[in-house]
């Protein structure tokens, strides 16, 4: 297995060696350069603009500058920021990370969630109108056009009903009074991921302690522990004196999430519903209902524990895709995280901060390959590495 | 003690004088958030940044109104007017090889924390600017080309030192409108940048070269990453936070000096400004007869609330009443205006813009190089038609490089070729002019007067020495970049094509354009472009056509008469010897026609009518040219 996985390092390494020349040549190879800005600007003579040029680093040769990029890259150095300038390109990605985090996996694990327990209902009642329906609304979503439907979403709740906010992380009307003005997003927005990991961490420890749980007063019982989790958490939140900022964020959060885990539940449901299908037929499924199991366990804990393996490899592997965070989304509710940031990188060509957000990007694709790898051998026994 | 009910009545007494007594008083009554929805996040709140690598629309449309300057420009007339300066400049005179100029301050200005504005606080800046060498716009304000240096007189006196005698651009519209930065909140945090600025070895470097300027970069680096957290400012508002990506906010400046302001302007063309109690100032005229304009500075908020939004949802939250203006520079579509129109809590105002779009000709093109040619091709182009007609009135027809709302500066009266002519009356007089010059087809274009009329198409156009004129290539913008403009190329090709020019729309990516134009490229006969103008002074009138105004000039365009024309209009310092030029060399180029000038694109301000009001709409670039009105907006009743 460690022999394996040293392989595996080997093999990430000269991808990412690859990944980030061929990032450095495709974004390079756009024409002009971030001055273009200022072309048509007859106040801003050639000189000055050549100055901008100068202070930018982009006079000097491309090998050098490649040469540059791939130590800077190396030693994690990811440049400075040409729209944001003098700032860092990592202190821009990590300004902006959280909220994309923050927003993105909860509507991934979300999104995933649906997908699961649905793709496993549709295989499980294949052939009945229920399949057909939610395929068909599956699709419908998975198909549609996001800016479009993101739109009609703030027209329907923001502008008619007005019970959701017209995009945005925040309420500037709220955030500006003084009591507040110490606290900034990304201080609630780190305060929101580490509850929701606490949260998370606990409730996996409890279920997977529990798993062989099967009374009902049991499972009441563990239900109950989990409901004073949350319960906790909204107190503590709420005795912050920060909660009701929490509250905002979580408020303006509900559209974008609910638009992103609509268009995209369908291709976990999809996926889980086909591999389903397969464990289905196999013989084991039909041993555990010869045993005269009821349908609940033999669908559960026999067929749907062995059709997981693909549908989590899937959501492993999009996982760090949420740090590109959905860019159409972003861009329709105005949620100033990295999607958005990596558009206007590449509309400004702020190449530096472009390259970066996608090499943060490569770079977690790259790892999440490799926990899916590795992952494979823990969930399911049967495979071993040489 | 006072009964319940006397209590009440008091109270009520109380509160309808303190209505009564704020009714009466000056100016509108103070609101709580002018709201303003921007589509893009600032990026600096660096001084020196802002106006330098920084320079972008949504930094300036928070932290445009925070610097004090010597003069600025009126609201809607664009006079210049002191400012900081108790009057205008002195005239500048000789002295030393120096070309100098004397500004004698107010006294009585003040930054936000209550220190004063002063002489040292000018001189600082600008020698800042020189000494680093600052690109961007700051070169348009201190432009060391001509700049020597400038020095404190005294706390109020300030005199400007050229090494090169300036025009009008570089010393009435730059220096003198210069932002004033505090020495005394600077001096002490640029240690670190003066100290990379003398390390900097720019020994042996040719100034303005790459080396020279990649020398002066760790300079800049260190002068714009300077935290500018508590910077004296001296706007109607000042800085008060920036949660990055989501919105930023200005408050009221208590030390505003221009606060309580009125300023009127005369049909006479006279300005007159005062402060009751505090200054009085007329200029350009007598302040008698009808006042066109009249309106008071505020700031009639007590903040101004700056919220990030992408367009649609920007829309939508004015619709919805969060936000009560978007400055949007990139316009609306048609559906969004009619929303927006559908709305009775939204008010729209049209303005045109400060800025036109052209077909620019190759003069390295043997057609094109004929003034007969382009002479009949601007005739061919019925600018009125094509913007009501064609384009449904969304433009407007644009005659010469300066706006007319640049009144001082505008020619109203250049030649304008053809117009008001039919499409026959355009067609023979361009086949005539074309034949005078010597030019002739194999099936001359004739007018068929069935159907309504219609041009019978040259074919086989010849030059003058019988050869057949060959394909030709007219550069535009694809219709998914602009449709106007995709439009007006394609136009602009059937046109030609009816006199028998072998002219091809090629309707391309933008950034191509840029290559073959700005870029060096020269690939193309014709193109179709757009300029936006930064302000009221006509110097583009050289900047875009004087023989060697690089890059701007990419058509090889090359007219004695105007070079030697620009080079007196540029180095004039009479601003009514400068207006004559102007109107000179607009009549150059409205008979030469190194541009066929095509249309002026409107500018679409929308607001909230119910909680905010303007005391005036009109005027050029709109509200968004003036970034929201912020001085002098006011709550609605």
């Amino acid at each position: 297995m460690a022999k394996y996985v040293a392989r595996r390092l080997i093999q990430v390494a000269v991808t990412l060696v690859v990944f980030q020349t061929l990032l450095f040549v495709i974004l390079d190879a756009q024409p002009g350069d971030i001055t273009n800005l200022y072309l048509m600007n007859p106040k801003v003579t050639p000189e000055a603009r050549d100055m901008i040029r100068a202070n930018l680093g982009l006079d000097r040769p491309p090998l050098e500058r490649y040469v540059q990029w791939m130590r800077n890259a190396l030693t994690g150095n990811l440049g400075v920021s040409f729209m944001h300038w003098p700032r860092s390109v990592v202190d821009v990605v990590l300004e902006r990370a959280p909220r994309t985090i923050f927003l993105f996996v909860s509507a991934q694990l979300l999104s995933f969630t649906i997908g699961f327990v649905l793709g496993k209902q549709l295989a499980w009642r294949r052939g009945t109108p229920f399949e057909y329906g939610n395929t068909i609304i599956g699709v419908l979503f998975y198909t549609v056009f996001t800016p479009w439907f993101g739109l009609m979403m703030l027209i329907i709740f923001g502008l008619w009903l007005k019970i959701l906010p017209v995009g945005k992380f925040l309420d500037p009307m709220l955030w500006r009074q003084s009591q507040y003005s110490d606290v900034t997003a990304n201080t609630v927005f780190y305060g929101l991921i580490a509850t929701g990991l606490l949260i998370g961490l606990i409730t996996a420890v409890l279920l997977i302690a529990t798993r062989n749980v099967i009374g009902k007063k049991q499972r009441n019982l563990r239900a109950a522990g989990l409901a004073v989790l949350g319960v906790v958490a909204v107190v503590a939140w709420a005795l912050s004196g920060i909660g009701v900022l929490a509250l905002d964020m979580l408020h303006h959060m509900v559209l974008p999430l609910i638009v992103y885990t609509l268009v995209t539940y369908a291709g976990s449901m999809l996926l889980m519903r086909n591999t389903m299908l397969e464990t289905l037929g196999e013989d084991y499924v039909m041993a555990a209902k010869a045993k005269g199991l009821s349908d609940k366990v033999v669908r559960d804990r026999h067929a749907a524990r062995n059709a997981l393996l693909p549908v989590l490899t899937f959501l492993v592997i999009n996982l760090p895709f949420a740090l590109s965070g959905g860019i159409i989304t972003e861009s329709v509710f105005s949620w100033e995280g990295m999607g958005l940031t990596l558009l206007q990188a590449v509309q400004n060509e702020d190449i530096p901060l472009a390259m970066g957000a996608l090499s943060v990007i490569g770079i977690l694709a790259l790892i999440a390959h490799l926990v899916a790898d590795v992952m494979y051998a823990f969930l399911d026994p049967r495979i071993r590495y040489e | 003690m006072l009964s319940k009910k006397r209590s009440v009545v008091l109270a009520t007494l109380v509160a309808a004088v303190a209505l009564v007594a704020s009714a009466c008083g000056g100016g509108p009554a103070k609101g709580d958030v002018y709201t303003i929805a921007i589509l893009a996040d600032m990026t600096t709140t660096n001084l020196w940044n802002l106006l330098g690598a920084g320079s972008s629309a949504y930094n300036f449309v928070v932290q445009n109104q925070y610097y004090p300057t010597l003069f600025e420009q009126s609201d809607v007339r664009f006079d210049i007017v002191p400012s900081v300066a108790a009057d205008f400049a002195s005239p500048l005179t000789e002295e030393g090889g120096m070309w100098v100029c004397t500004v004698d301050m107010r006294n009585d200005v003040t930054f936000s924390d209550g220190s004063a504005i002063t002489a040292d606080d000018v001189a600082f800046t600008a020698n800042l600017v020189l000494d680093f060498k600052l690109g961007g716009n700051w070169q348009s304000a201190y432009d060391w080309d001509f700049l020597d240096h400038l020095e404190a007189v005294d706390a109020d006196t300030v005199k400007i030192y050229y090494h090169t005698k300036p025009g009008l651009a570089v010393h009435d519209y730059g220096t003198l409108q210069g932002p004033i930065a505090s020495e005394a909140f600077w001096e002490p945090k640029i240690a670190d940048a003066v100290a990379a600025l003398e390390a900097a070895d720019l020994s042996g470097l040719e100034p303005g070269s790459d080396e020279y300027l990649a020398a002066l970069s760790p300079a800049h680096e260190a002068l714009y990453a300077i935290d500018a957290a508590g910077e004296p400012t001296a706007g109607p508002f000042m800085f008060k936070e920036w949660e990055t990506g989501a919105y930023a906010e200005n408050e009221a400046n208590p030390e505003y000096y221009f606060e309580g302001r009125v300023v009127e302007q005369y049909a006479n063309g006279a300005h007159h400004e005062y402060v009751d109690g505090v200054y009085d100032f007329t200029a350009y005229g007598d302040a008698t007869g009808e006042i066109e304009l009249e309106y008071t500075t505020g700031p009639f908020f007590n903040s101004v609330l700056y919220s990030v939004y992408d367009q649609d949802a920007a829309v939508l939250a004015l619709l919805n009443g969060d936000v009560d203006y978007v400055y949007n520079p990139t316009g609306y579509g048609t559906g969004i205006q009619a929303q927006l129109s559908a709305n009775a809590d939204v008010g729209t105002v049209t303005n045109p813009q400060n800025g036109f779009r052209f077909a620019a000709f190759n003069f390295d093109s043997p057609l094109f190089a004929d003034q007969a040619v382009r002479q009949a091709m601007e005739c061919m182009f019925d600018k009125d038609f094509f913007s009501q007609s064609i384009l449904q009135g969304a433009v407007i027809p644009a005659y010469s490089p300066v706006p007319p709302e640049v009144t001082f500066w505008y020619n109203p009266d250049v030649t304008r070729f053809c117009h008001g002519f039919t499409a026959e009356e355009r067609m023979n007089w361009a086949a005539d002019h074309m034949k005078d010059a010597g030019y002739s087809w194999d099936v001359e274009p004739s007018w068929n007067p069935e159907r309504g009329g219609s041009v019978e198409w040259g074919e086989g156009l010849m030059y003058p020495d019988g050869e057949y004129v060959e394909e030709l290539v007219l550069l535009a913008p694809s219709a998914g970049y602009d449709p106007l403009r995709a439009s007006a190329g394609v136009f602009m090709e059937q046109w030609a094509n009816q006199l028998g020019i072998p002219l091809r729309a090629n309707l391309t990516n933008f950034n191509n354009l840029l290559n073959e134009s700005l870029g060096g490229g020269g690939n193309f006969d014709m193109l179709i472009m757009g300029w936006g103008l930064g302000d009221m002074f006509p110097d583009h009138l050289c900047a875009f056509f004087k023989s060697d105004a690089q890059p701007f000039q990419f058509m090889n365009y090359n007219n004695r008469q105007l070079d030697d024309l620009c080079d007196d209009f540029l180095g004039e310092t009479d601003r009514d010897v400068a207006r004559e030029y102007a109107l000179q060399l607009q009549e150059i180029l409205a008979t030469d026609l190194p541009y066929i000038y095509i249309f002026t694109n409107p500018i679409i301000d929308a607001y909230r009518v119910d909680t905010i009001e303007f005391p005036f709409t009109a005027l050029l670039d709109g509200i968004q040219g003036e970034y929201g009105l912020q001085s002098v907006v006011y709550a609605a009743e």
